[in-house]
């Protein structure tokens, strides 16, 4: 270490200290710090690590936290960064606080925003990728599909030796030629058909060629084992493969993939890509699949984003929208639940939700209006937006109660014929929605997450 | 239902960012309160347009790799929508579709596109710049305010027989200088809102619907379909 870095590194570790101690803060202000002194600093504190970046839009954070139970059934020492800090700063931050590893090389695995792969690739270069998906996410805040693709790939490029982990089913991961050894994993459990992706979905030109792509089966958005009639540019080959499903709740989702069997604590399909990219990382580290199964079902926090909150006798949900496929998903997700239950939208704008309220239209709310749900609660600061959409996909006003105020939400909740109740929230809402239940008593202060 | 629509859904599998799907699902919600059913078809690349087959067409917004390759097919089909708009068809085009209903754009790496030069607009880049946020604008001659929210590079210019959906009340509208937003030509409506702008003024939707069913059945009366309240929903 030079006596720069070794500086850097000492006035980093103690504004941490300090700020930990006496503030109960600091996630990326030591890293920042840090920084300033010394901008290379990641080279010096990432050398002694085997390195694995997790990028993509959706799931980078439970597939982080699912790989990093996987590969703790093998490696005892993991390096890894919490929830929110995925740029530069936060990554500093987290070389910062380990502790010196006593023996041998540790692993670090990173969730990674998209634009800061190459803050990384230009000090270390890690040992693998993983790329989970690349959706459209609210544009007023980030780029398009093929925009952030390459930023992925311009950091991608400083490290070409490193092993790659793609989301075969994504169209977009092979469509560009790489030096990189990549392997992909993918759904491989349905009878090929000839299908072609749902109207309203992103990505469906053929990158080759740039006819629509069409495909023997679908999973969600444009993924799935895609194939162009025009000139024949189809899905890789997989190394992973899912080769079948089996039962899929609200709270839990069964699956097999190379015909070993798996179940995790959470609901969703995307929640199974998630999984299945964590298997990925961990066969590709040696890890057995009796191992994988184990990590798992063994931790359950993990799923933490969808804790059950009782409130007077209900059962509420509270869960995180913030981009039309995530969106899409949980709507889902919801869907499979075999209970009666009501939903409540809440709906604001402001920055760190986006603050263009388009979005909403692309979720596939008539989907769920076709299940009857006894009522449905819409709020928030654009709760007219919100209002409209679920009008227009179908929810009686007679079943329909508009309610801007959250405080008044939750009292109505308290109402309903259910005993099951799914809030769902974009960011500021939810933090909103939370401040409140914790105000009374229903919930511990704090994000959950 | 007493009535039926077709509705040409133009690259609606390409061009649909920020929700813009939504001017359909709106259109089906008013449609159906004026007794009117709609089938909705996508015609997107190699497709064939055929004017006579449609009541009613929309178009919307896509990134810029989707529109540079919808600016190349839709010259086969520049033919067809010209006699569509030019016989009175009412047409709703958003962000990109306003764009190439035009004579050309300037596209991500400053090479000019080319529209379909139905309508008589032009389209700029900005450098580096974009218009974001809420946009309020207001129709001279009906009198009626649309809301939306715009998010656009692109820099329009109306041509002569052109007038504009509304002037900047507040926002930026088609450039940021003369104050205009969108484009009328005869039943065609421009604009650069999202929101999507049909379910936050639903009056374009009843315009649009209303006119469809005018030309489609000449000899009814829509009195009452042109009487359906909107209430506001923004």
């Amino acid at each position: 270490m030079s006596l720069r870095s070794g500086f850097a590194t000492f006035a980093g570790k103690s504004s941490y200290w300090f700020l930990h101690t006496f503030l109960h803060g600091g996630s990326s202000l030591p890293g920042k710090i840090t920084l300033k002194l010394d901008p290379n600093i990641l080279r010096t504190l990432g050398a002694k690590y085997d390195v694995i970046v997790i990028t993509g839009t959706n799931g980078k954070t439970l597939t982080t936290a699912l790989t990093v139970s996987v590969l703790h059934q093998k490696y005892p020492t993991i390096l890894t960064n919490p929830t929110g800090s995925n740029m530069e700063q936060g990554i500093v931050t987290t070389f910062l606080n380990a502790k010196n590893p006593k023996t041998g090389r540790p692993l670090a695995v990173l969730e990674v925003d998209e634009a800061n792969v190459i803050k990384v690739t230009q000090y270390i270069e890690p040992k693998v990728f993983v790329f989970t998906n690349i959706f459209r996410d609210q544009m007023d805040r980030y780029g398009e599909i093929y925009t952030t693709y390459q930023k992925i790939l311009d950091g991608v490029a400083l490290a070409p030796n490193a092993t790659i982990i793609a989301n075969g089913d994504s169209p977009i991961f092979h469509s560009k030629e790489l030096p990189n050894p990549i392997e992909y994993y993918g759904f491989d459990d349905q009878p090929d058909q000839d299908l072609k992706a749902k109207p309203n979905t992103d990505g469906v030109l053929c990158p080759v060629c740039e006819h629509i792509l069409h495909y023997h089966s679908l999973t969600y958005s444009n993924q799935g084992k895609y194939f162009c009639p025009n000139c024949g540019f189809e899905r890789p080959e997989l190394t992973y493969r899912l080769t079948q499903l089996g039962e899929q709740t609200p709270t839990s989702s069964e699956f097999e993939v190379d015909g070993h069997a798996f179940k995790i604590g959470v609901g969703g399909t995307y929640n199974i890509y998630n999984a299945l990219a964590a298997y990925a990382v961990g066969r590709f580290m040696g890890v057995a699949p009796a191992q994988i199964a184990r990590a798992f079902t063994g931790n359950q926090q993990v799923f933490g984003r969808q804790e059950v909150i009782d409130v007077d006798g209900k059962q509420v949900t509270i869960i995180l929208v913030k981009n039309p496929v995530g969106l899409d998903q949980v709507l889902h997700m919801i869907g499979t639940d075999k209970q009666k239950f009501s939903l409540v939208g809440l709906l604001n704008a402001n920055y760190a939700d986006g603050i263009d309220t388009s979005w909403i239209w692309d979720g596939d709310f008539e989907q769920l209006a076709k299940r009857n749900i006894p009522t449905v609660i819409t709020g928030g600061e654009r709760y007219k937006d919100i209002t409209f959409r679920l009008k227009v996909a179908g929810i009686p006003d007679d079943r329909h109660i508009v309610e801007p105020d959250l405080e008044k939400v939750v009292a109505e909740i308290k109402k309903v014929p259910t005993e099951r109740v799914y809030v769902l929230a974009t960011y500021t809402a939810m933090l909103q929605m939370r401040k409140i239940l914790a105000d009374k008593g229903y919930i511990k202060e704090g994000l959950g997450v | 239902m007493t009535y039926e629509l077709n509705v040409a859904h133009l690259y609606g599998n390409l061009m649909n960012t920020y929700g813009d799907v939504g001017n359909i699902l709106a259109l089906n919600y008013y449609a159906k309160q004026m007794d009117v059913h709609l089938n909705v078809k996508i015609v997107s690349l190699e497709e064939d347009f055929r004017a006579a087959d449609y009541d009613l067409a929309f178009f919307g917004g896509g990134q810029d790799f989707e529109q540079t390759i919808v600016s190349q097919d839709i010259q086969t089909k520049k033919a067809e929508l010209t006699k569509f708009i030019e016989s009175g068809g009412p047409l709703l085009a958003i962000c990109g579709g306003f764009q190439l209903l035009g004579h050309y754009y300037i596209g991500a790496d400053g090479e000019k596109l080319p529209g379909i030069g139905a309508l008589d607009h032009y389209t700029l880049a900005q450098d580096h710049n974009r218009f974001i946020g809420d946009i309020v604008i207001k129709n001279q001659e009906t009198g009626e305010t649309y809301h939306g929210f715009e998010n656009h590079q692109g820099l329009t210019y109306l041509g002569k027989n052109e007038r504009p959906l509304g002037n900047v009340v507040s926002g930026k509208g088609n450039n940021g200088e003369d104050g205009t937003e969108g484009a009328i030509y005869k039943n065609v409506y421009c604009s650069y809102f999202h929101g999507p702008i049909l379910t936050r003024n639903g009056e374009i939707a009843k315009h649009l619907l209303v006119a469809a069913l005018q030309r489609k059945f000449p000899h009814d009366d829509f009195s009452q379909q042109e009487a359906l309240p909107i209430p506001a929903t923004f």
